[in-house]
């Protein structure tokens, strides 16, 4: 069980602190009814028991680490082993997926101390084995420190000691003795730590109830204590006396216990005495340590006993007057250094504060110039870099406006194509869609082309008929019904224009034929005028003519013919015959009927001298009675014309 | 002399007015004559006047007569186609 423990805590040191406690209280709870009765039985249900439990936390702690490793395996641990999935959820949770060799040897450490600390309360806390192991621990733990700081204290002591002390050790005591203590030194040193170890664990041994269970821990710590403070104490300070310790210190605890307790009362021990002192200066403390040792050599050898104890009187009291001596002179002397010590902490405080402001100051002003510097560094570093970046920024824009203007470019002709394209795929679409109905509109539209060409040809004949109306009516209102006689040139010209224009033959010639003679320019006489003309003045004369033979008519004749006609009966009416006064009277009625065409005719038939007298009269109907009969022609060419239209 | 000419009708009072003034001068110039011849040859006697006047009155009515028909001119005849043929 013993050999166990340390075996086992090794073996938890590779396992978390969780783990350590179980088996720890496993082990506090089975120790106490197993240690007492080592019978066979119980041995093998123990050793049963045992193992089961360490092949069960041996597969309840790695499979996790398996199961981390194995995806299989993690699968098979969290489903089918019973505690399997909390177990891995813990083990998750405590990141041990994660975990290294280092890590879990670092956390094994720990759970030691844990380990440790928490028998440690244990035995504090009841008055059993466990408080007893914890006692022990306490003591030890103050034993080590102890040891530790006087380690130390006499580290640096030895180390000041032997270059200021040494000139008043060589004042006060012989060289010899000096080196007396210089080789007793190391003996009282391990004497004393041994004497306050073993005073300890004494204390702790008075304290346990069971000196079975007291002495085990005391043992058990106290090797390493032993090993701790043999390699701590040896190494560094007295290379010197280095071999000694193995050789020395491991006879010497066991037998301390058994003869300092019987010896003690023989010889003075200086430890104590001088505890007072060697608790402020460690060298007398070591040396009081050798006299010590000397006295336990001398105890040794019963013989020498006798003389000893006067010299170690003397030397007692010469190493309390010397302890006292070192003290004052070491006061005074402190006194002088710390008063030295004041003025320099003054001037070299007041030099620091010097420096410091100095240093400050330069500081500041460095600062200040690199801030400068770095200002203008960065605006420098800004407008180059600003410039570089527009000059950047102009290239690239150039170069995009150029890419963009090709683009355009091949935009612009690939949509014009595309339209291009699009209309003649349109055009056909129309063509075949649309320009059928055009044929059909086409064909609509010459109809109504011809009708109108139709309409405006009629409108255009209807107005030239009504013009060449106007135009006859003008001229006939104008030549025939006009009361005196005119001349008509200008409607003659208008209408002959408009007859022109309707190419119309027999107007035209008609026309032509009143236009070369000269009555347009004088006009036709008016037949009321005709009339008058003719009944007042014309017929009268002719009468008078009447009887004048054709031939030879001489002044006898006309005188007779002159003298017989106003004897004559005058004949009215439409009479026949064919004298002058017959003729002269059907004029006459055809007159009065306004039948020019007739009465010219009469009078026209008419010869000799009667046929002189009319000639005027005769010439004047006749004009009349050529326009007249043009017009009428042109008449009956427009009224033609007319009814053709219609 | 550029009047109007007359009206065919008034041709024959034309002819009428000129020969009476041709006869009154004429006929003046005959009794003027014979009037002259009388006193200085004839010792104021009445025959040469009456002589004078009548051929004075004469030669007015042959010019008279030659205007009314122009074509009877005497010691000439005027004959027709008809008449020539026969």
């Amino acid at each position: 069980m013993y050999r166990t423990l340390p075996a086992s805590r090794r073996l938890q040191s590779t396992t978390p602190r969780g783990a350590v406690r179980v088996i720890r209280r496993r082990l506090a709870t089975e120790a106490s009814p197993s240690t007492p009765l080592p019978k066979k039985k119980r041995h093998v249900v123990r050793t049963i028991v045992l193992s089961t439990t360490a092949l069960a936390g041996t597969f309840y702690l790695a499979s996790p680490f398996v199961a981390f490793k194995n995806e299989a395996y993690y699968d098979f641990f969290s489903e089918h082993v019973p505690l399997g999935y909390s177990t891995l959820e813990y083990a998750e949770g405590r990141h041990w997926d994660t975990m290294t060799l280092e890590s879990a040897l670092e956390s094994s450490k720990k759970s030691l101390a844990s380990a440790q600390r928490y028998v440690t309360d244990k035995i504090s806390g009841t008055p059993t084995a466990q408080g007893a192991i914890e006692s022990v621990k306490n003591t030890r733990d103050a034993a080590v420190k102890a040891m530790q700081e006087s380690k130390d204290r006499a580290n640096s002591a030895a180390a000041r000691i032997k270059t200021g002390i040494k000139k008043e050790t060589s004042g006060a005591t012989a060289v010899v003795k000096h080196q007396s203590e210089q080789f007793s030194r190391e003996v009282s040193e391990l004497i004393r730590e041994a004497e306050a170890a073993l005073a300890k664990g004494l204390d702790v041994a008075g304290l346990a109830t069971t000196p079975e269970v007291a002495a085990p821990p005391v043992k058990a710590h106290d090797e390493s204590p032993t090993d701790a403070a043999g390699t701590s104490i040896y190494t560094a300070p007295l290379p010197v006396g280095f071999e000694l310790p193995p050789g020395y210190a491991r006879p010497a605890p066991p037998k301390k216990p058994e003869s300092a307790p019987v010896e003690t009362p023989k010889l003075p021990l200086l430890s104590p005495a001088l505890s007072s002192i060697s608790s402020s200066e460690p060298i007398i403390a070591h040396l009081a340590g050798t006299i010590d040792d000397l006295t336990a050599y001398i105890e040794a050898n019963p013989a020498a006993t006798a003389q000893a104890a006067s010299v170690l009187e003397t030397a007692k009291s010469d190493l309390t007057a010397l302890a006292t001596r070192i003290d004052k002179v070491r006061q005074d002397e402190r006194a002088d250094l710390e008063s030295k010590l004041d003025g320099q902490t003054r001037e070299y405080t007041v030099k620091l504060l010097e420096l410091e402001m100095e240093a400050q100051d330069r500081l500041d002003g460095q600062e200040q110039e690199f801030r400068r510097y770095f200002d203008e560094e960065r605006a420098r570093l800004t407008q180059a870099y600003r410039e570089k970046l527009e000059n950047e920024l102009q290239t690239q824009t150039e170069l995009i406006n150029e890419r963009l203007k090709e683009e355009v470019i091949a935009q612009g002709i690939e949509l014009q194509r595309r339209w291009i394209r699009e209309i003649k795929v349109r055009v056909e679409e129309e063509r075949g869609g649309r320009l059928a109905k055009i044929d059909e509109l086409s064909a609509n539209l010459k109809r109504l082309e011809r009708v109108a060409l139709d309409n405006s040809t009629y409108l255009d004949e209807n107005i030239r008929i009504h013009a060449l109306w106007s135009a006859l009516r003008a001229l006939s209102s104008s030549a025939l019904a006009s009361p005196v006689r005119k001349p008509f040139r200008e409607e003659l010209r208008v209408l002959r224009h408009i007859s022109a224009a309707r190419e119309d033959p027999v107007a035209a010639a008609a026309l032509e034929s009143l236009e070369g003679s000269d009555v347009p320019d004088v006009g036709v006489e008016p037949f009321a005028d005709l009339a008058t003309w003719f009944a007042s003045e014309v017929a009268p004369k002719v009468s008078h003519v009447a009887l004048v033979p054709d031939q030879n008519a001489g002044l006898l004749s006309h005188l007779a013919s002159r003298a017989f006609a106003g004897l004559r009966f005058k004949r009215h009416g439409l009479v026949s015959g064919d004298d002058v006064l017959s003729v002269l009277a059907r004029a006459e009625y055809y007159l009065n009927e306004k039948d020019l065409d007739s009465a010219a005719r009469e009078l026209n038939q008419l010869k000799g001298s009667a046929k002189l007298l009319l000639h005027d009269w005769l010439e004047a109907a006749r004009r009349r009675l050529e326009v007249q009969q043009a017009l009428e022609v042109v008449q009956a060419q427009a009224t033609l014309a007319s009814l053709l239209v219609v | 002399m550029a009047t109007k000419p007359p009206s065919s009708e008034d041709i024959i009072g034309q002819k009428y007015d000129r020969c009476m003034a041709d006869f009154l001068v004429k006929a003046g110039v005959g009794f003027g004559a014979g009037v002259v011849l009388s006193v200085v040859l004839f010792k104021r006697r009445t025959w040469p006047i009456a002589l004078s006047t009548g051929f004075g009155a004469g030669a007015a009515y042959a010019d008279c007569d030659r205007s009314f028909n122009p074509a009877r001119i005497p010691g000439t005849r005027i004959i027709s186609q008809l008449e020539g043929k026969q």
